[in-house]
């Protein structure tokens, strides 16, 4: 079992890290280079900034939705990605590893304060769930990853909660721990190539669409062209 | 899948290796990642690498001249190939060099603090000039995409002329360099390379063999593009290695003969199978291919000559460099880290010269990719059976997912044990030994200081100096050494000893005398310690640590040694010697202590601070 944890904070640690980090980069890259391009094609150059960042804003922060339109749902999506974002970065256990390994540290949540928004993420979690489930609209919407990542992320809130504030015994610890650990391994694995790269396209993501329906420059005369109407008003 | 394919993918691959490497060797350091030690500091990397890089890097100044010398204009299509070869070389020879050395943020040291008596001085400088010479010539390239910087790009090509004879010195100065470089190496590098002829045999060899590392280059891409070499002038310039590679075979065997070295050749010992080899790759198949007119004018000749001779350059440097170059009784072997960047660095440069081939007018015409042309049917991904769009965005999501991928399994690939931190070793501290003049040497390693403890006292203002370095004391004592708190050589230690306060075989004393009653007992709101011992520091007046924290023993002496000689050398102008290392650091210990020590003289000695000869005559003047 020792053999088992020591590989999966190695090796394998190292290996799902770099594949995030690099993946997100990579993702990021291809989305910006992507507008890049198109923007340089486009015919209409002017892009309305004021309403690119306002948007990109209300995005950023969804306290909007919570008053018109879902206000229970989106609270509970609030207060869980405050929670999935805190708490794994954070946690002073994990500074600490940081610091031993590498030899960087920063401010560490303290523990109560950590502790309540891991059982918040945690609740928030299965009621975005069931949410999802129940709600005829969502389930509509939704495909297999939508209903499987709310429970894969609930996996190591868990587990770390377990090994953190209970009493269990040590190969149980043992256990769970390395349950925490390749679940959220998975989890750095799966980032880049599912949709929770939003975590990163998210800043950008208004700046992008906004890009990418400014047509080319000869669009209109191309489509007239296809349609046998050369020369006609668009 | 298309060979272009194939082989950005494997160039991709190497490179995501090697980033991962040399990320990981500038977080651990050297040693996390290669074999490399104080005996064998010039691993692969610098044998495979650096000296070869430049080696190869040659073609540059080679053909330049040969077109603008000689006047040979039908190798002028080649002139761009060349240089962007040359600058490429010398751009992974640099970029080696940069991972090897560490402290990228140094690199411009050696253009402002000249160092005169280092033999490296005079190649950083080669190949810093070299290195901006071979930009220049290159930027008119890629300064055609664009129509910024159009001055500067008339400027450089109307005195293209200066800068190919600026290439053409610097380089022959800095080819021959580095075989003087190993000159100061005869009792390290095996005899049958050894030889006093080694600068003209770097600079006669890489003149050989430069052509036909540009020769070959043309051939890959000829080869990459399914485009047809013209071999005629291909053939042409190779005749003109095949002479000066017959010129550095006689060189290289007259000077093996002239000293007596030619029996060492057949010895039968590893190093002479080597060295057959290498001679067999450099001048035994080149001079054979080339000078046979047929072969030379054939394409498979033709390339099998120059892949064989440029390998046999690179065994030749690197054997120079590295593998030949052993102190006796130590052994190297380079790690697969190691071989990762030194592979990689090199397709880094291959990744460069494909994307300089597919974007700028290299020849005439720009090379792309032969599924940018319009009669291309779109293919489907062969993993996920989708359109990835057009080539050029196809290529971009392909291969930042093999970089991303390979180098997330070259971090995982880097030795556990080597970069697991095992903490500074515990090092107790002793007193330091004599009398008047003390011999400070707190591990016993023998390598220490002299401190006159008199003198100090006469200079410092007798009775009331003791304070400044006796700024404390153990209780109930009035001159406690600096080792009794400072007791660990490279940690800090806490010099408050809680279980001896609290336990009944030590002081024995209840909590609440401490702590107050009521409140959380933590280390913050307790007693000082000097409500109780009143005599604990020296000066009460100065200013009073809120931590029992004793820096290690050695940053406790420099900090106080070191910050008062600083104030002295700033006060007194004609004593500036006293805040350099030298002023302490004298050498090993002085001989009336050797008999005292002599027991000791036996420990290892781990880490040890040692002033070369003439830093001490310099300034005992």
């Amino acid at each position: 079992m020792d053999a088992w944890l020591e590989f999966a904070r190695g090796p394998l640690f190292r290996l799902s890290f770099g594949v995030m980090m690099l993946g997100l980069l990579r993702i990021l890259l291809l989305d910006l280079y992507g507008a890049w391009e198109a923007y340089r094609r486009a015919g209409d150059k002017t892009l309305p900034w004021g309403y690119i960042i306002r948007r990109t804003l209300v995005w950023f922060f969804p306290f909007n939705k919570v008053l018109k339109g879902r206000p229970f749902y989106s609270i509970c999506s609030i207060l869980f990605h405050i929670g999935l974002i805190l708490v794994p970065v954070l946690l002073f256990a994990h500074i600490q590893l940081w610091q031993s390994g590498v030899g960087i540290s920063w401010p560490a949540l303290p523990k109560p304060v950590a502790d309540w928004l891991t059982i918040s993420t945690i609740v928030f979690a299965l009621a975005l769930f069931i949410g999802r489930s129940f709600s005829r609209m969502s389930s509509f919407l939704s495909r297999k990853q939508d209903y499987l990542w709310p429970l894969l992320l609930l996996l190591p809130f868990v587990t770390g909660y377990v090994c953190a504030n209970m009493s269990v015994g040590a190969s149980t610890y043992q256990v769970t721990m390395l349950i925490h650990i390749l679940s959220a391994e998975l989890i750095f694995v799966l980032l880049p190539f599912t949709k929770i790269a939003h975590c990163i396209l998210l800043p950008f993501s208004q700046f992008v669409s906004c890009v990418a329906w400014r047509f080319p420059a000869d669009t209109d005369d191309a489509v007239c062209t296809t349609l046998n109407k050369k020369g006609a008003p668009v | 899948m298309n060979r272009l394919d194939v082989f950005k993918s494997v160039l991709w691959t190497l490179t995501g290796l090697a980033v991962a490497t040399a990320i990981t060797r500038f977080i651990f350091g050297l040693g996390a990642v290669s074999n490399l030690s104080d005996s064998t500091p010039w691993g692969i990397w610098k044998g495979l690498s650096v000296v070869p890089g430049i080696a190869l890097a040659a073609g540059g100044f080679v053909v330049t001249a040969v077109i603008y010398v000689l006047k040979r204009e039908e190798f002028h299509r080649y002139a761009k190939v060349a240089v962007l070869i040359a600058f490429l070389g010398y751009l992974s020879a640099a970029t080696a060099l940069v991972v090897e050395l560490g402290l990228p943020w140094l690199v411009w040291q050696p253009v402002i603090y000249w160092q005169f008596h280092s033999a490296l001085f005079e190649v950083s400088w080669c190949v810093m000039l070299y290195l901006g010479v071979l930009l220049l010539e290159f930027l008119p390239v890629p300064l055609e995409e664009t129509s910024w910087f159009a001055g500067l790009r008339r400027f450089l090509t109307k005195y293209k002329l200066v800068l190919v004879f600026l290439g053409i010195m610097i380089s022959c100065l800095h080819q021959s360099s580095l075989g003087t470089l190993f000159l100061i190496t005869p009792e390290k590098l095996h005899p049958l390379w050894y030889s006093a002829l080694l600068p003209i045999e770097f600079l006669v060899s890489a003149i050989a063999v430069g052509p036909l590392v540009v020769i070959l280059g043309v051939l890959v891409i000829c080869y990459m593009y399914r485009k047809e070499a013209d071999r005629k002038t291909l053939s042409k310039l190779a005749y003109l290695g095949f002479i000066v590679i017959v010129i550095y075979g006689v060189i290289r065997f007259v000077g093996l003969a002239v000293n007596g070295k030619l029996p060492m050749i057949f010895d039968g010992s590893w190093q002479s199978t080597v060295f057959l080899i290498e001679i067999a790759l450099v001048l035994v198949i080149p001079i054979v291919l080339l000078g046979i007119r047929k072969l030379r004018y054939s394409q498979a000749g033709l390339a099998i000559a120059c892949f064989s001779a440029v390998i046999g350059l690179g065994l030749n440097r690197a054997n120079i460099a590295g593998v030949m170059l052993q102190v006796p009784g130590s052994q190297y072997y380079p790690t697969i880290y190691e071989v990762f960047v030194s592979l990689g660095i090199v397709a880094g440069a291959i990744i460069v010269f494909l994307f300089c081939v597919e974007h700028f007018k290299i020849w005439d015409v720009k090379w792309k990719d032969p599924r940018e042309r319009p009669e291309y049917c779109p293919r489907f991904d062969l993993g996920s059976d989708v359109w990835l769009g057009s080539p050029g965005v196809t290529e971009r999501v392909k291969y930042s997912l093999v970089f991303a991928l390979s180098f997330a399994l070259g971090f995982a690939l880097m030795p556990q044990d080597r970069i697991e931190s095992k903490g500074v070793e515990e090092i107790t501290v002793q007193k330091a030994r004599g009398g008047d003049t003390l011999f400070i040497d707190g591990n016993y390693d023998t390598f220490g200081t002299l401190f006159d403890h008199a003198r100090h006292v006469d200079s410092l203002g007798q009775k009331e100096s003791c304070v400044k370095c006796h700024h404390m004391n153990v209780p109930l004592d009035k001159e406690s050494g600096c080792w009794e708190c400072h007791s660990s050589m490279y940690t800090a230690t806490d010099i408050f000893r809680h279980d001896w306060h609290a336990s009944p075989n030590g002081a024995d004393i209840a909590c609440d005398v401490c702590h107050e009653p009521q409140q959380e007992r933590q280390k913050a709101s307790a007693k000082k310690c000097r409500d109780c011992h009143i005599d604990l520091y020296a000066d009460n007046t100065a200013d009073i640590p809120d931590t029992y924290l004793a820096v290690s023993y050695v940053d406790a002496m420099h900090i106080l040694c070191v910050n008062c000689h600083r104030e002295r050398a700033v006060a007194d102008t004609t004593r500036v010697a006293l805040a350099q290392c030298p002023a302490c650091h004298t050498g090993p210990q002085p001989d009336y202590l050797k008999a005292e020590m002599r027991d000791e003289l036996s420990r290892p000695a781990p880490n040890h601070v040692m002033m070369p000869p003439a830093v001490l005559q310099v300034k005992e003047e």
